[in-house]
């Protein structure tokens, strides 16, 4: 966690406001800032693990057999009039 | 600037199913197609379906990986609105809850469906008063 922090004003569900409250009540959480910095350091961190997980499959792909499946499937999308992002 | 705008492409069930199995020639797809821009869409009940098939947490990891691409968009049924026309989809096409929210998105934003199975989607896509346009993912040297 950073100790250099950005002051901002956010709106969230009353029921989570006041789970965040009782964790600081709990003594779970230093304060209610802390607890929602948690849990979006939280959601960071599982994101990049699954962002990870994904790029490390696939890192194992055969690049031409992948460049041939897009190829098929952007012929079929202009046949069918629809732009496609051209690769470069 | 340019005005080359590529159209979303809506991954079916089918194709979520795979990923979140860990199908490698796919995943590399999407990888590619996301680091070229290309937007993904993938429909929140679709991945739900994909899950009942694939279990377990990789599975569910890969597919809020996919969803974590940069130019991926998760879709949810947002409203009573949304969820009448799922309903209306369901009816229409005979399709399950999971690939009428894919045809639900098609057909609103008029976007291609990508597919392992396209022939799944003649009969549902012949119900509809536009067809789906539907596109399948095929090696074409197998």
């Amino acid at each position: 966690m950073s100790d250099n922090k950005k002051r901002i004003t956010i709106t969230v569900d009353p029921h989570l406001a006041a789970y965040a409250e009782q964790l600081v009540d709990a003594g779970k959480a230093e304060s209610v800032s802390a607890a929602f910095n948690d849990a979006m350091a939280a959601k960071r961190r599982r994101e990049q693990h699954a962002l990870a997980l994904l790029r490390e499959r696939a890192a194992q792909a055969d690049p031409h057999r992948v460049a041939r499946l897009r190829k098929h499937i952007d012929a079929q999308a202009r046949a069918q009039g629809f732009q496609v992002s051209t690769g470069e | 600037m340019s005005d080359h705008v590529p159209t979303p492409f809506i991954l079916d069930v089918g194709v979520l199913t795979d990923i979140a199995r860990g199908d490698i020639e796919l995943i590399g797809l999407m990888q590619d197609y996301d680091r070229t821009g290309q937007p993904l869409v993938i429909s929140a009940l679709a991945a739900a379906g994909a899950l009942l098939d694939a279990e377990g947490s990789e599975a569910s990891a890969l597919l809020a990986g996919l969803g974590a691409f940069e130019h991926a968009q998760v879709a949810a049924v947002d409203g009573v609105e949304q969820a009448a026309l799922l309903a209306q989809m369901i009816a229409r096409t005979g399709l399950d809850p999971w690939n009428a929210h894919v045809a639900a998105l098609a057909d609103l934003a008029t976007c291609p469906i990508l597919t392992l199975e396209p022939d799944v989607w003649a009969e549902p896509s012949a119900a509809l008063d536009e067809p789906l346009h539907v596109i399948a993912i095929a090696d074409p040297e197998q």
